[in-house]
C-alpha cells in the first residue's frame, strides 16, 4: 500500500489541529478568557461600533508607541 | 399615596417633588445630573441603553483631591513602567454594578489622550491602566473616573495575586498543548495497537511513530517543563521528589522511543510519554487552582485607609498626607470617620466604635484628656486630638505589619502525598536501576535490559499517586460547598483533619454579637410606633436591638416624624412630638433629666419615658448562638481541646464560658495577645483551628493553622480565613470537621490503591512481561480506580 497517503493525511490533520491550537493559545495569552463575564457579554453585545473603537484604540496605541521616546 | 419616578441617571425611585427637574428629565441629586450631562456631551449616551433599568449608586461628592495620585511617594509605590516605557497602574474601581459600567469606564478612559490601555475586570473590579505620562497625568485619569460617577483606589498588583494569576495562565497554556497532543496520539495509538495484534508493515509503523514523535515533543519539553524544573530544584536540595520520577521516566522513554523509531524495529512508547505528563500535569493544575492568594486580605485593609487627614496648622484646618503628620499635630475627626493616629483628645467628646480592637460592639464614650487609638471609628464624635505617635508607629500600622508577616509565615503542615512521593520516587528509580543491572548481567543485550528498566518506570507511573490527593480534596470541597462551608484551599481539608485544638472568639462566634431583647416590662400604655420611630433613627446597637424586637412583635408599623430629635452620645435619645417629651436611653440619661427610677437589672437596660413617667423597660442581652453547648461537647468527644479568647471583661467572659461548658478561657485579650497565644500553642506542638469574625481576630486567624471566619464577619476576617462558614452557625463547624476527616480518609484510601496497584504490577514489569498495550491500559486503569473511589464517597455523601 502506498504509505505516503497515510503520511499526508496525518500531516494535514495534525497541521489543521495545530492551527486551531495556536489560535486558542493566542486567545489565552491575549487575556480573552481572563474575565468570563466580559467574555460572554462581548459575544452578546459587541457590534460594529465596538469593532471600530477597538481598531481606533489600536491605531492610537501604535502612534503613541512610535512617537513616545522616554529618556 | 405618592407615586415615584426613577432618576434619569441612577434609576433609583423618588418622590417627584423632591427631585431636580431638568426639562423632561428628573434627577435625584446634583451628582446624577452632572454625570448625565457629561455622558451626553462626550457621546456616551448609549450607556443608558446598555445598562437598561438596572439601578446605580448615585455619585458621591468626593472631597479628597486627586493630586495625591501624582505625588512621588504614590508613584514609587504603585506605578510601574512597562517594557515600552509607558506607565502602568492597577486600580480597584468602586461603584461597578453591571457590564455597562465596565463599558463606560473603559470607553471614557480610552477616549482620553495619552491613555493606551484601560482594561477592567468585571468579576473583581480590578483595572489595569497604561498611559503615556508626559501626555496625561494619573490625577486626570482619576478625575475622569470620578467625573462619571465612580471612584478608584490603587493597589499593589505585583504581589502574590499577580504571581498566582500568571501561574494559572501558564498552566492553561501547558494543559491545552498537552491535552491536544495526547488526544491525537491516542488516535494514532489505536492504529499501533491494532497493528501489534494483526500485523503491520514496518514503513507504516514508522510513519505512525514519527507522527507520535512530533506530537509528543512539545508535550515533554513545553508542558512537561515544570517537572524538569521541579526535579532540578529538588536535586539541588538533595530531595528525590515526584517531579524527578516523572521527568526521568518520561525523558528516558522518549529517548528510547526515538531510538526505536530510527532503528525501525520494536515498539515505541510515545503515547506513554505524553500520557504521563498530561495526567500528572492535570493533578498539579488542580492543586494550583485551589490555592488562595493571601494578597487580597491586605488589599482590603489598605483600601480602607485614606491618603489624607485634616489637621490644624496655624489655626487653619488643612489637608495633610498621612506621612507628614508629626507627633504633636492636632488632628480633626468628624463623626463617622476612622481614626488613623494614636492620640489624646483635646476638644470635643463622643462615642467610639472600638470593635476593631476589642471585638465588642458597644460603643465607648470618650471625652477631653482620654486617649484614642488608631483603627477605631468615631460614631458620633466631632473631636480634635493631639497625635502622640506618627503613622508609621501607630497601632494601626503595627497591626498591618504584624498581619503581613503572619500571612507570609503561616504554618504549612506537609501533605501526606508529598511525604509519600519522596520515598516512592527513590524506591522506583532504584528498582529500575536494579532491574537494568540484573538483566544486563544475566546476560542480555543492553537494549533489552534498558527496555525492561524503562517499563518498570512506565508501569509505576505516578499518575494515580498524583491524582489521589487533588481528586479526593475536590470531592471534599464540593461536598462542603453544598453545605455552606467554603474551603479556600484544598490543602485546608487535610490540615483540618489533623487538628487538636479549637480556639474560639466570643462576640460574633459563640454569641450573636448583637444585643437582643430578652425581657420587657410595661408601666404604662403607649403607642408602639412612638418608641419604634424613636429608636429607629439611632445607629446605637442597643437602639437597633429594641427596634428589631418591636418590628418582630408588630409586623406592620408606621413611622412618625418628631418635631425635635436629639441624640446624647453614650446616653440615649430625646425627642418632642405634639408638645410631649420622649426619652429613650440608659439610667444616666434618666438621672440627668431628674427622673427617679427604682427598677434595677443585671442586664443592659433600655428605658422609655413619656413626659416624666416611665413607660417601659427593655432588658437586652447578647445571646449565645443555638447549639453552642452541644458543639463544645462533641468537640470534647473528638478529643479536641476548646479554648475561649475574649477581649471582654472577666465577668462576662466567665459567665459565657460556664454557660457553654468551656473550661479554658482568657479575657481582656488584645489582638496581639490572641496571636501570641496561638503561637505558644504552636510551640507546644499543637495544631490549631481559630474561629472568629472581627477585625480584632485577624492576627490570630492569620497565625492559626486553619482560620475559620463567619460569612457575616468583617471583610478582612473573611479574606484571611481559610474556611468561611456562610450560615454563621458553628453547627457547620462540626460538619466541616466531619467532612475533613472523611476527605482525609479518602486520600489515604486513594494512596493505598495506587500503591497496592504498583506493588502488583512492578514485579511483572521487572520480570519483563510488559507489552505496550498493557502499559497504557494499566496506566489509565490505576487513575480510573482512584477517580472512581472518590466518586463513590461523593455519591454516599449526596444521599
Amino acid at each position: 500500500m502506498d504509505s505516503w497517503v497515510i503520511a499526508m493525511m496525518l500531516g494535514a490533520s495534525i497541521f489543521l489541529g495545530a492551527a486551531a491550537l495556536f489560535a486558542f493559545l493566542w486567545a489565552i495569552k491575549n487575556g480573552q478568557f481572563d474575565d468570563e463575564e466580559k467574555f460572554l457579554n462581548a459575544a452578546k453585545f459587541d457590534g460594529e461600533d465596538e469593532l471600530n473603537d477597538a481598531a481606533l484604540q489600536e491605531k492610537k496605541r501604535e502612534d503613541l508607541e512610535k512617537k513616545y521616546r522616554p529618556e | 399615596m405618592s407615586y415615584k419616578i426613577p432618576c434619569s441617571h441612577c434609576h433609583l425611585e423618588f418622590d417627584p417633588s423632591l427631585m431636580i427637574k431638568d426639562e423632561k428629565l428628573h434627577f435625584c441629586c446634583k451628582g446624577c445630573q452632572g454625570v448625565y450631562h457629561l455622558l451626553q456631551d462626550k457621546g456616551f449616551e448609549s450607556f443608558y441603553e446598555k445598562s437598561k433599568s438596572s439601578t446605580l449608586a448615585p455619585p458621591t461628592q468626593i472631597t479628597e483631591g486627586s493630586s495625591s495620585f501624582d505625588s512621588q511617594s504614590f508613584y514609587d509605590k504603585f506605578v510601574k513602567t512597562n517594557d515600552k516605557g509607558f506607565s502602568q497602574v492597577s486600580l480597584i474601581i468602586e461603584g461597578i454594578h453591571c457590564s455597562a459600567c465596565v463599558w463606560l469606564n473603559e470607553k471614557a478612559l480610552n477616549k482620553m489622550d495619552g491613555v493606551i490601555e484601560a482594561n477592567i475586570n468585571f468579576t473583581n473590579n480590578k483595572a489595569t491602566i497604561v498611559w503615556a505620562d508626559d501626555i496625561v497625568k494619573l490625577s486626570k485619569i482619576i478625575d475622569m473616573i470620578r467625573a462619571i460617577g465612580y471612584d478608584a483606589f490603587a493597589y499593589d498588583a505585583m504581589t502574590q495575586e499577580h504571581h498566582v494569576n500568571k501561574e494559572r495562565k501558564s498552566y492553561y497554556l501547558k494543559m491545552a498543548v498537552a491535552i491536544f497532543a495526547s488526544m491525537n496520539i491516542m488516535w494514532i495509538a489505536v492504529a499501533q495497537y491494532a497493528g501489534y495484534f494483526s500485523g503491520i508493515a514496518q514503513d507504516v509503523k514508522t510513519i505512525l511513530n514519527i507522527a507520535e514523535w512530533i506530537l509528543s515533543t512539545p508535550v515533554l519539553f513545553y508542558s512537561g517543563w515544570v517537572f524538569f524544573r521541579g526535579a532540578y530544584y529538588g536535586l539541588k536540595e538533595k530531595v528525590v521528589n515526584m517531579d524527578l520520577l516523572v521527568a526521568t521516566g518520561a525523558l528516558f522513554t522518549y529517548i528510547y522511543s526515538i531510538y526505536i523509531t530510527i532503528m525501525q524495529h520494536g515498539e515505541a512508547y510515545f503515547d506513554s510519554v505524553s500520557m504521563i505528563i498530561t495526567f500528572v500535569l492535570i493533578g498539579k493544575f488542580l492543586e494550583v487552582l485551589s490555592k488562595k492568594s493571601a494578597a487580597d486580605a491586605l488589599d482590603v485593609i489598605t483600601r480602607n485607609i485614606p491618603n489624607e487627614v485634616k489637621i490644624i496648622r496655624e489655626g487653619i484646618i488643612a489637608q495633610c498626607k498621612l506621612d507628614d503628620v508629626k507627633v504633636g499635630d492636632s488632628v480633626v475627626v468628624s463623626s463617622g470617620e476612622k481614626i488613623l493616629f494614636d492620640g489624646e483628645i483635646i476638644k470635643g467628646s463622643g462615642s467610639f466604635d472600638e470593635s476593631n480592637l476589642t471585638g465588642e460592639s458597644s460603643p465607648v464614650y470618650k471625652s477631653v484628656g482620654m486617649s484614642v487609638v488608631s483603627g477605631t471609628t468615631s460614631i458620633d464624635a466631632d473631636i480634635y486630638f493631639m497625635a502622640t505617635r506618627d503613622f508609621k508607629h501607630s497601632t494601626l500600622s503595627n497591626i498591618v505589619t504584624l498581619l503581613e508577616s503572619a500571612i507570609h509565615k503561616k504554618p504549612k503542615i506537609q501533605q501526606m502525598a508529598n511525604r509519600l512521593s519522596e520515598h516512592f520516587s527513590s524506591l522506583i528509580l532504584s528498582l529500575a536501576f536494579v532491574t537494568f543491572l540484573g538483566w544486563w548481567l544475566w546476560p542480555h543485550s543492553f537494549e533489552t535490559s534498558f527496555m525492561v528498566a524503562i517499563s518498570v518506570i512506565i508501569i509505576a507511573c505516578p499518575c494515580a499517586l498524583a491524582l489521589a490527593t487533588p481528586v479526593a480534596t475536590l470531592v471534599g470541597l464540593s461536598i462542603s460547598a453544598s453545605r455552606g462551608i467554603l474551603f479556600k484551599e484544598a490543602a485546608g481539608l487535610e490540615t483540618m483533619a489533623k487538628i487538636d485544638t479549637l480556639v474560639l472568639d466570643k462576640t460574633g462566634t459563640i454569641t450573636i454579637g448583637k444585643p437582643e431583647v430578652v425581657k420587657e416590662h410595661f408601666f404604662k400604655d403607649f403607642d408602639k410606633k412612638l418608641l419604634y420611630s424613636l429608636v429607629k433613627s439611632s445607629k446605637h446597637p442597643i437602639a437597633n436591638g429594641v427596634a428589631k424586637y418591636i418590628k418582630e412583635q408588630t409586623k406592620e408599623i408606621e413611622e412618625i416624624i418628631f418635631d425635635e430629635y436629639k441624640q446624647f452620645p453614650a446616653k440615649g435619645i430625646k425627642a418632642k412630638y405634639k408638645n410631649v417629651d420622649f426619652l429613650g436611653g440608659n439610667l444616666k440619661l434618666l438621672q440627668e433629666h431628674g427622673i427617679d427610677m427604682k427598677f434595677t437589672t443585671q442586664e443592659t437596660a433600655f428605658y422609655f419615658v413619656i413626659g416624666d413617667e416611665i413607660a417601659a423597660v427593655y432588658e437586652l442581652k447578647d445571646k449565645i448562638k443555638d447549639g453552642m453547648p452541644e458543639l463544645i461537647a462533641s468537640m470534647k468527644q473528638k478529643r479536641i481541646e476548646v479554648v475561649l479568647l475574649s477581649g471582654d471583661h472577666k465577668n462576662i467572659t466567665t459567665n459565657i464560658a460556664k454557660e457553654v461548658g468551656i473550661k479554658k478561657f482568657f479575657y481582656e485579650q488584645t489582638p496581639q495577645d490572641k496571636a501570641e497565644y496561638i503561637n505558644t500553642l504552636h510551640k507546644e506542638g499543637k495544631k490549631v483551628v481559630m474561629a472568629g469574625d472581627g477585625v480584632n481576630d485577624i492576627l490570630a486567624l492569620a497565625s492559626a493553622d486553619i482560620a475559620i471566619a463567619m460569612g457575616s464577619g468583617s471583610d478582612i476576617a473573611v479574606e484571611v480565613g481559610d474556611v468561611v462558614l456562610l450560615d454563621d452557625s458553628l453547627k457547620s463547624l462540626n460538619e466541616a470537621f466531619k467532612i475533613s476527616k472523611t476527605t482525609f480518609g479518602l486520600i489515604k484510601q486513594n494512596l493505598l490503591i495506587s500503591l497496592v496497584y504498583n506493588a502488583l504490577t512492578i514485579p511483572i514489569a521487572m520480570a519483563g512481561y510488559i507489552i505496550p498495550l498493557f502499559a497504557a491500559i494499566s496506566m489509565s486503569l490505576s487513575s480510573l480506580l482512584v477517580v472512581g473511589n472518590s466518586m463513590r464517597i461523593r455519591y454516599k455523601w449526596r444521599r
